[in-house]
């Protein structure tokens, strides 16, 4: 190729000039030429990312689809082909009504719980008050911690016996609940964790939200004489929509994939109260060893996660006002 | 319009080229396990039986793949280094693979289709028999009778545990059993005799003295649920009774010896509330919040540090018709797809490390039990034994009362957490252990239709 755009060929006399229309006038071609520099340019810039996807998500994605319809002992280097074996198991397993009610418990009180505390937050922290960048940082640290660590902390804090909950529920005459063993409490003792720790986020994503608000609207609005609540109704939160379908889809999204904090808290436990199926997928694959199973659930949860998401694009979508 | 063509040509080929790709990919992705094959148990048994050792010169580096068990990676390099010392042409590296004998093993199978394994692997009781259906590690007794490694000296019991169709496929190393740990503070308040319960109805008898001794929220014993642990302990209280989870691969706690253990734990909990539920055992035991608890010997050193007041240690209780401490913790295997050389290199090493010197010095170290009769009679453990007496329980212990754990709970995978979930239904929530033990039959028999028996 190269050497054709280095060494064009000399003109010989004699020779008629190509008709206009003809590709290889000098204006097409140079169109073309221009064309192909930037395919190749595209091609450079994305090529890279595209490898990598096609590496490290489309082809795990295949493998683990392909995986899915196999009985297979992790590390064994024979396996069975089973079709749908596993899905099959998977749908008439007197295990996934719990797996699946811990998960759409967790996943709904984590969000719905996340994005109210942390408009709130939010809202506290959009006033120039002293102090307020500092609250902010506070405000904001959980979410840079370790899941791993901040789990190990808070089951300390959770402790019935010698635990700062304790001590704290003790001071208004109330005793500890049984956090650590006794169902539902293991799965508030997640969600609470959860919570606590994405609120910075999502304070932080609500606080840009509301500093975008142009002044002048809520200017007008106090000028016909809106109290503060109607504003907020009428005027902060219709326009904070984009923003909370945005936390919306991601934080679902993280909340279904949520592992660090359950590993660390309860592995799942007691008696699977809060095996979520993320935490399931875990357990059956590297724990049990039948990466078959794990892959079929693996799958599931890929086409609930696209679900979801569709169903937020499609429909929660229009209730969203672009200012 | 003719100017979009080339574009238009591009995105035609573009899609049967995405298609291609996307097709390669999932063909790339067969390069997995070999489907439809059958599993053929004796392949590495015959492969390790044809190697001539005495041909084989050990290779010059290996790679040792630990998670230190009972914080025990100084006491790992020291092993290095003395063996190092002996034979300064093997380099050994030591590396961290996990934090416990979990990841270990997770990492062991994610890696058993790769070069990126080690010559030596931990391998605990759970997980040494899976590593063998799956062909991953080899039979040591050529290689140690080649050696001349004196295997008639590891302990009887816990050299047995890694038996299976006539061949060891690892060997012990940093091994446990469960222990009795009672306060003898509140046991001398009580007026009890300074020793453990003989009987777990002994036990019973006693907590009416012991009650006083603990606070409100505490009890007589504490013990501790979860996975990797609850079914081990529960195997005691299970032969006490004359029951086993199974027989074999037959499972048999639908048997009225069964039943009967899980009657004994329902009571412990509920009607007669000798027993709770702890989270932590060893530090609710070391707070004082409960008199007595079931831990592993390899907590005796930090338990020892942490208790304020002197820590008795005793054997686990025994039951009306019978009695048994299963062993547990881990032994150390050797790959089998690695070379002879590496092989040979891997297995000098481990029987160095599990000689009777150097099983020694990890047991002071550690807190685990000697794995050699000759190491628990050396002088240095004497010397140990005489300034903490705590130790002497759990070798005692072993030669009086350890078992072979049951097959099922070890073998089949899943079934320890089938089990826990179980015997967490009856402490938990109350059930009784016919519903309980009910619904777990059937899950571990799939388990080992599944899991196992097409791998035998």
């Amino acid at each position: 190729m190269s050497t054709t755009v280095l060494a064009p060929p000399a003109p010989r006399s004699g020779q008629t000039d190509p008709p206009a229309a003809s590709p290889t006038s000098p204006a097409s071609r140079r169109t073309r030429s221009r064309r192909r520099r930037s395919w190749l340019a595209f091609a450079l810039l994305a090529g890279p990312n595209v490898l990598l996807l096609l590496v490290f998500v489309y082809r795990p994605l295949l493998e683990s689809l392909y995986l899915s319809t196999l009985q297979w002992n992790l590390g064994s280097p024979v396996a069975r082909f089973i079709g749908l074996g596993n899905y099959r198991e998977w749908f008439t397993s007197p295990d996934t009504a719990q797996v699946l009610l811990a998960t759409g418990v967790f996943t709904v009180v984590t969000v719905g719980g996340s994005l109210v505390l942390g408009l709130g937050l939010a809202l506290a922290l959009d006033r120039k008050l002293p102090g307020r960048a500092v609250a902010r940082t506070v405000a904001f640290a959980p979410y840079v911690l370790s899941g791993f660590a901040v789990g190990i902390l808070w089951l300390f804090i959770f402790d019935p016996r010698y635990g700062l909950m304790s001590t704290l529920l003790q001071a208004v005459g109330m005793s500890s609940p049984q956090w650590y063993t006794e169902p539902p409490w293991p799965l508030v003792m997640i969600i609470v964790v959860y919570v606590w720790k994405n609120l910075g986020y999502v304070a932080l994503i609500y606080l840009a939200g509301l500093q975008a608000i142009p002044q002048d609207v809520r200017d007008a609005a106090a000028l016909d004489g809106a109290t503060s609540a109607r504003t907020l109704r009428s005027i902060v939160l219709p326009l904070l929509t984009p923003t909370t379908f945005f936390l919306l889809v991601t934080m679902l999204l993280s909340s279904l994939q949520s592992f660090d904090i359950i590993q660390a808290m309860t592995k799942g436990g007691p008696l699977g109260s809060t095996t979520t199926l993320m935490y399931q997928i875990y357990e059956e694959g590297f724990v049990n060893g039948r990466a078959g199973y794990a892959s079929a659930g693996a799958t599931i949860l890929f086409v609930l996660l696209l679900a979801v998401t569709a169903v937020q694009l499609r429909f929660v979508e229009r209730k969203v006002h672009y200012a | 319009m003719s100017q979009r063509s080339p574009i238009r040509r591009r995105t035609r080929t573009a899609v049967p080229a995405a298609l291609a790709a996307a097709a390669t990919l999932a063909l790339a992705a067969c390069a997995g396990p070999s489907v439809g094959a059958e599993p053929d148990a004796d392949a590495s048994e015959t492969a390790a039986a044809g190697t001539d050792w005495s041909q084989v010169t050990p290779a010059s580096e290996i790679t040792w793949w630990s998670n230190h068990p009972g914080a025990s990676q100084e006491v790992e390099k020291e092993l290095i280094r003395r063996f190092n010392e002996e034979h300064p042409e093997i380099t050994v590296n030591l590396v961290t693979a996990g934090a416990g004998y979990d990841e270990i093993a997770q990492r062991f199978q994610a890696a058993s289709q790769t070069d990126e394994l080690p010559d030596l692997v931990i391998s605990s009781d759970v997980w040494w028999f899976r590593y063998h259906l799956n062909d991953q590690i080899m039979p040591l007794d050529d290689v140690f009778e080649y050696l001349e490694v004196d295997t008639e000296d590891f302990n009887p019991a816990l050299y047995s545990d890694y038996e299976y169709e006539g061949s060891h496929w690892a060997a012990p190393y940093a091994r446990s059993t469960p222990l009795f740990y009672y306060n003898k503070d509140m046991w001398a308040a009580a007026g009890l005799p300074d020793r453990g319960p003989t009987t777990w109805q002994e036990l019973e008898e006693w907590s009416e003295a012991l009650r006083p001794q603990v606070p409100a929220d505490g009890a007589p014993l504490g013990l501790a649920t979860g996975p990797s642990w609850s079914a081990w302990w529960f195997m005691n209280m299970l032969w006490g009774q004359g029951g086993q989870y199974s027989d074999g691969w037959e499972m048999t706690l639908d048997t009225p010896e069964a039943l009967a253990a899980g009657d004994f734990l329902h009571e412990l909990f509920h009607e007669k509330k000798v027993a709770t539920v702890s989270k932590d055992s060893n530090a609710d035991f070391a707070a004082g919040v409960i008199a007595s608890t079931v831990g592993s010997t390899g907590s005796l050193t930090g338990i020892l540090e942490s208790a304020t007041f002197e820590v008795g240690t005793a054997y686990l209780p025994d039951g009306p018709e019978g009695s048994g401490t299963p062993t547990g913790g881990t032994g150390l295997a050797i790959p089998s797809s690695r070379t002879p050389e590496q092989q040979l290199a891997a297995a000098m090493f481990l029987a160095f490390i599990t000689d009777t010197d150097n099983t020694a010095y990890f047991s002071q170290n550690t807190g685990y039990m000697p794995v050699r009769t000759s190491a628990v009679e050396s002088d240095a453990m004497k010397a140990v034994y005489e300034q903490t007496p705590q130790f002497r329980t759990a070798v005692d212990q072993l030669a009086d009362k350890a078992r072979s754990q049951d097959w099922v709970r070890v073998f089949v995978p899943s079934a320890d957490q089938i089990l826990t979930d179980a015997i967490e239904e009856i402490v938990l929530k109350g059930t009784d252990p016919e519903t309980a033990f009910g619904s777990v039959t059937p899950k571990v028999e799939t388990a080992y239709r599944e899991n196992v028996e097409p791998y035998l």
